[in-house]
């Protein structure tokens, strides 16, 4: 939080003081808004169709397909 | 034993311009009297094939007839999906039957997966060649 204090020591600083500051955190900010955590708090989605750790789904077709290779076995 | 076969990577671009190459599998697949050459992603990853809702419905599935209900991950849990089987074609090998969950989403990639496309074939991929190697599976002898 910003207090009087702060505000009038930067006040205070010179041109090339204050043009440090701003530099700083400038940088500061463009880090943060590329970071993971900034990413993710923007609601970024990204798509990603692949679905691994589908089991159920993977044992409903494996049983289909055997059914399907036995019944064609037979004929 | 059958030789394996070659195919290359195939290169996109992403919105950014940037290339990036993607292992896609050329392949016939039927239903029927129906078929459809198109590419699959090779998708390790993938516990399941993926069959995208327009190419099922292209080649002649009919939803209401697909009575075994499937629930997916990820972005695709969203959607409906039910198990189907197709045959598939791949290269000269021997056609395959091969199940898929097909999704009522629609604009997916093809999506090979575990089961059953990798329990069928061996793949090996060579990104910095940008080829892969497929042949059918080798059955170990006991």
């Amino acid at each position: 939080m910003l207090s009087e204090q702060l505000l009038n020591e930067l006040h205070n600083l010179n041109r090339t003081e204050k043009l440090r500051i701003v530099q700083i955190l400038v940088n500061e900010l463009a880090v943060e808004e590329t970071s993971p955590e900034m990413l993710r708090q923007l609601a970024v989605q990204y798509e990603v169709w692949s679905p691994y750790d589908a089991f159920g789904a993977a044992h409903t077709l494996q049983t289909m397909l055997d059914e399907y290779k036995r019944d064609h076995d037979q004929s | 034993m059958t030789n394996p076969e070659l195919y290359p990577y195939i290169q996109a671009q992403d919105p950014q311009g940037k290339i990036l190459s993607r292992p896609l599998m050329p392949l016939k697949l039927e239903n029927d009297t129906q078929s459809m050459v198109l590419n699959g992603l090779l998708d390790t990853g993938a516990t399941i094939n993926v069959l995208p809702y327009e190419i099922g419905l292209a080649l002649g599935l009919v939803w209401s007839q697909q009575n075994r209900s499937v629930e997916l991950t990820g972005n695709l849990a969203q959607f409906e999906a039910r198990a189907s089987i197709l045959i598939g074609v791949i290269g000269q090998f021997q056609p395959i039957p091969l199940v898929f969950a097909w999704t009522r989403a629609e604009g997916i990639p093809l999506l090979l997966g575990q089961v059953n496309f990798f329990a069928e074939f061996d793949v090996c991929f060579f990104h910095a060649r940008g080829i892969f190697e497929i042949q059918p599976k080798v059955e170990l002898s006991s």
